[in-house]
């Protein structure tokens, strides 16, 4: 299988605190990877890492094939990489509406082009169909700030989604929601996959999220890559038992 | 637009149309400044409002243009060619200013572009070989406009009020384009717009310098409007001015700066029949409006608007029980 992802041998240390520790795996084309472990083990500084938001200390990461470590996240973005951030990042003046053509705008021509054709960059139908899938139909033209936690947490996956990406990072998708809508979620982020056969790589702490989602499972503790295998596996594995609960 | 909206926008232009015909030549002075610093305070709101880019330079902005424009026309420079010479130099020198925002935000922003005003300000007094210094530059001629003579304040203001419709008119656009959703992403999340493939670093040097290139094209309507520049009119307080007019006005609303440049234009003058006390009470003026309507006049008249709706819609709901077929 054709790895979309390749992280060798990562590393990022923060002065004398290493945050990753020499990291290397493989994310394969239509494979939705999890990625696991207990606060401070350095996940979402990996995904920092990967996108572009850090510099690595050390290490390599290469999107099919070609090497990426340090590249801007806009460019990463236009190579088909998207990702949502642990904390919600919405545009909240913005309607539902715009925030998903905001989403996808930068992928439709050029910066002179956007400029002079249409308002909404010819994303408009597309914007509506992306709504329609996430169930927010009703709030197309509510500004995003005065949404539900959860509404905008659809709405932050739903932008990830927009410009048609090949990987797509989940950085704690569920953090924060209620059991309606995180099922509701994996239902719309399962839908997706298995409709444009895009991969995934999720970062999450909500276990049955994961075993759900997922196909494999990575665990990160300490900054180092302890576990790896397929959820069930994973989840009556003694070194992670240990990780998570300390004994 | 809403259809309140649209008429609003249509009695405005109205008004702005008919009003030279019913004013004294003081007042149409006054109106034609508003036109003029209702340019560069558009370019602010670009800059500040949509983008959320802090500047405090858009008052040497201004200076630089009037003085291009000033100190061409007399080489035989025609105007319309020094006008848009004005916007090109600030364009340019608006996109050197905003590396350092991307490096630096807020009030450090802020202080860079003070420090660019002050710098700017030094220049026009001291190199008195290029600029005259202190003693300024009299008699920049009004522009003809294929025949037609701007000599007189009637037609100057129409060609002040042509102009900034037409510039209004291209904010417009830009802003409902892409481009304006990508710089209200600039200043709502930029780290967030990065991940999403804007390129934030030419997105924040486009919102400087087309912000600093419309103040330098107001610059360059204000040398011919007053008639005589001098370093003192482009210090730090217009840069000051500016802002007050894009805040009091509603920051990120488009029309919010036609309505701030009216209120820091004509207020202070309608203020003077109170003699000595003018600025006291314009300063306080400006004091309750901030903290009454933090978002502007324009804030305000839509916070009033959307209360009246919502009462519309609560007043059309049917009581439980009262509606057909119970």
């Amino acid at each position: 299988m054709t790895a979309v992802l390749e992280v060798v041998n990562l590393r990022k240390a923060f002065g004398g605190v290493i945050a990753v520790d020499g990291v290397s795996f493989d994310v394969h084309a239509g494979e939705i990877l999890g990625i696991i472990g207990p606060n401070g083990s350095g996940k979402s500084t990996l995904f920092n890492c990967v996108l572009g938001q850090l510099q690595p200390s050390a290490g390599e990461v290469r999107i099919d094939g070609q090497v990426t470590t340090g590249a801007r996240p806009c460019d990463l973005n236009r190579l088909g990489v998207s990702r949502t951030f642990q904390l919600l990042q919405v545009f909240p003046q913005l309607s539902v509406r715009d925030n998903l053509i905001l989403a996808g705008q930068e992928h439709q021509g050029s910066m002179a082009s956007r400029l002079f054709g249409r308002a909404d960059a010819g994303l408009g139908e597309a914007a509506a169909q992306m709504i329609e899938f996430f169930r927010l139909s009703h709030l197309a033209e509510e500004q995003a700030g005065l949404l539900s936690y959860g509404q905008q947490k659809l709405l932050d996956a739903a932008m990830a989604f927009m410009a048609g990406p090949r990987l797509v990072l989940l950085d704690e998708p569920a953090g924060g929601i209620n059991l309606t809508m995180l099922g509701h979620l994996r239902e719309r982020l399962q839908a997706y996959h298995t409709e444009r056969k895009a991969t995934f790589v999720v970062i999450e702490h909500q276990m049955e999220f994961v075993m759900a989602l997922c196909t494999r499972v990575l665990v990160l503790a300490e900054g180092r890559l302890i576990a790896e295998g397929a959820p069930y596996d994973i989840r009556r594995n003694p070194i992670v038992i240990e990780a998570y609960l300390g004994h | 637009m809403t259809r309140l909206g649209t008429l609003a926008v249509v009695t405005a232009t109205s008004a702005a149309i008919a009003a030279p015909f019913f004013l004294k030549p003081y007042g149409i002075f006054l109106i034609s400044t508003w036109a003029v610093l209702t340019t560069a305070a558009v370019g602010l709101n670009l800059t500040l409002g949509y983008a959320g880019q802090i500047s405090l330079a858009q008052g040497a902005f201004v200076g630089i243009g009037a003085y291009t424009v000033a100190l061409l026309t007399p080489l035989g420079v025609p105007f319309f060619v020094a006008f848009i010479a004005a916007g090109l130099l600030c364009f340019a020198i608006g996109w050197g200013l905003g590396y350092p925002a991307l490096r630096v935000q807020h009030h450090y922003l802020a202080f860079v572009t003070l420090a660019f005003t002050t710098l700017v300000f030094l220049v026009l007094r001291n190199e008195q070989w290029l600029t005259n210094g202190i003693y300024g530059i009299t008699g920049t001629p009004r522009p003809t406009v294929l025949g037609w003579k701007t000599n007189g304040g009637q037609d100057f203001y129409f060609l002040c009020l042509s102009i900034l419709t037409i510039l209004s008119f291209a904010t417009w656009w830009m802003l409902r384009s892409p481009w304006g959703r990508a710089f209200v992403a600039l200043r709502e999340n930029p780290i967030r717009a990065l991940s999403l493939g804007l390129d934030t670093r030419r997105y924040t040097l486009m919102a400087f310098a087309i912000g600093s290139s419309l103040g330098g094209l107001s610059g360059a309507l204000y040398a011919p409007l007053v008639q005589f520049i001098e370093p003192n009119s482009f210090a730090l307080s217009l840069s000051f001015n500016l802002l007050l007019m894009v805040i009091v006005g509603g920051s990120g609303n488009f029309f919010g700066p036609f309505v701030g440049a009216l209120v820091a234009v004509l207020l202070p003058e309608w203020l003077r029949i109170t003699q000595g006390y003018y600025l006291i009470l314009y300063a306080a003026a400006i004091m309750v409006m901030m903290a009454f309507c933090p978002a502007g006049l324009l804030g305000l008249v839509e916070r009033a608007a959307k209360a009246l709706n919502d009462r519309r819609a609560n007043a059309t709901i049917p009581v439980r029980g009262e509606g057909a077929g119970t």
